[in-house]
């Protein structure tokens, strides 16, 4: 059994039929269904979640090849260990864990602070094909500083409260799930929001780039 | 959760910050806030900065991964041709019990042989004298056994030749099936790199022409700033000749 990458994603895009006319399976239908040998379910559960993974690794290591990697190997695990998949929790927060868990090995290994400098690609081309032709050229150069700027200063974030922050920001997770990630108390996770947002708050108004409307309540 | 929420709580407030307080608390918070400038202030801040974070956007990276097996119906099984049954070599248990059937054939043939001439007598003899009968027969045989023994050899020998002949051809008729379908997947690959390659160029002459345009706006507004602090300063410098010029006249 082998993991594949770098189909072109049209040709995947064509390969992801459900089977039953657009009919969305959902992730415990796949899962089952994955479970009892179908590669196709499986192969529909890594199209709906590559994206999203890839993107949390991104920003935990934040090296754009090597955070291919980890999501390709996240996919791989998930799918030997899918047997072993009970559906205590929900597929998504299991593929997390192991994706996270990854990203700490990966950091370990690189024993020095990740997302310590851009990614070489990191620029205005990745920003353009994802906007498209509607964003003017003024507006992405602005955001690709912006975007640069946010990096930077989330790299000089301790590993749990930037992966806390990722995962709340950009993955939407309660508290709980967090806690239960990170394996650490609902307190704990609360902290390190906080303690990481106040960081970022200061780092992005010395670049004068938070300008928080101060209103008077009283 | 606390029932009495202190002021300055970093836990309330972020649970606050992001809608995860439990009602009763949502409602102190909401009433601390209407009378804490502090309180109110660092909440516009932190949400100022989540709104700042949102920015943040991972590289659009081709992915596509797909978990396929190994032991899927692989090419090299198709490489492998179908043989007419008749060409395929025969297996060893076959090629033995032909040999015996063919013993079995060129012995009675030479017990016919032997017999053929008085046929007659020959009954007769064995029915007649049966016991006077057998020593010649044997006799005879014995020379025959011989002949035919080195027959059967003689055949089999021709047999197995031509049975690697046979597995020559076959195996020769299976090796250019397989180079005819390595060439066809070479082809295939080729073809499909071709593809890619295009593909890529394309995307790549895209993201070139983006960067450029990017790059030139920059440029752009780099000067725009230079020319307009150049044309402040010219200003500037104007109002305070004509200022000293002004003086000076008074």
């Amino acid at each position: 059994m082998l993991i594949r990458p770098l189909a072109p994603v049209g040709r995947l895009s064509k390969q992801n039929g459900t089977g039953s006319r657009g009919m969305t399976r959902t992730d415990e239908e796949l899962v089952a269904r994955a479970q009892g040998g179908d590669i196709e379910s499986f192969n529909q559960l890594i199209v709906r979640w590559e994206r999203p993974i890839y993107a949390l690794a991104y920003r935990v290591i934040g090296k754009e090849e090597d955070a291919r990697d980890v999501c390709q190997d996240a996919f791989l695990r998930a799918y030997r260990a899918l047997p072993g998949f009970k559906g205590q929790a929900k597929f998504s927060s299991w593929l997390y864990r192991i994706a996270l868990n990854l990203c700490r090995d990966w950091i370990r290994r690189q024993r020095r602070a990740p997302v310590s400098q851009l990614p070489e690609d990191m620029d205005a081309i990745e920003l353009a094909s994802e906007k498209g032709p509607v964003e003017s050229i003024e507006d992405l150069v602005a955001r690709r500083e912006l975007s640069a700027i946010v990096e930077e200063a989330m790299s000089e974030l301790s590993e749990e409260q930037r992966t806390a922050i990722i995962l709340k920001e950009y993955h939407g997770m309660t508290f709980q799930e967090i806690a239960d990630m990170q394996g650490c108390p609902l307190s704990t996770v609360k902290t390190r929001l906080y303690q990481g947002l106040s960081l970022l708050r200061r780092r992005l108004e010395q670049q004068g780039q938070v300008m928080p409307q101060l209103v008077k309540r009283v | 959760m606390n029932d009495i929420f202190q002021c300055g709580d970093s836990a309330a407030l972020v649970a606050y910050l992001y809608d995860e307080c439990a009602p009763d608390e949502l409602a102190l918070i909401t009433a601390h806030l209407k009378g804490c400038a502090a309180c109110a202030n660092e909440i516009d801040a932190l949400s100022a900065t989540r709104r700042t974070l949102a920015s943040w956007t991972p590289p659009d990276l081709a992915l596509g991964f797909q978990i396929t097996r190994e032991d899927e119906p692989r090419p090299a099984k198709i490489l492998e041709p179908r043989i007419a049954w008749w060409r395929a070599p025969l297996p060893a248990w076959a090629q033995a019990a032909a040999a015996l059937v063919i013993f079995g054939a060129g012995l009675s043939v030479g017990a016919v042989r032997n017999t053929a001439p008085e046929p007659a007598a020959t009954t007769a003899t064995v029915s007649a004298v049966p016991v006077a009968a057998q020593p010649a027969a044997s006799s005879v045989s014995r020379d025959d056994l011989a002949q035919l023994e080195a027959r059967i050899k003689a055949e089999l020998t021709q047999l197995r030749s031509s049975s690697n002949t046979a597995t020559a051809v076959v195996a020769r008729g299976s090796d250019e099936a397989l180079i005819a379908q390595v060439k066809t997947l070479i082809e295939q690959s080729e073809e499909n790199q071709r593809r890619d390659f295009t593909v890529r160029m394309v995307d790549l002459a895209g993201n070139i022409e983006t960067q450029r345009r990017v790059d030139l706006t920059s440029v752009r507004q780099q000067m725009g700033l230079q020319q307009g602090a150049i044309g402040t300063e010219l200003r500037q410098q104007r109002e305070v000749l004509g200022r000293l010029v002004s003086e000076r006249t008074r």
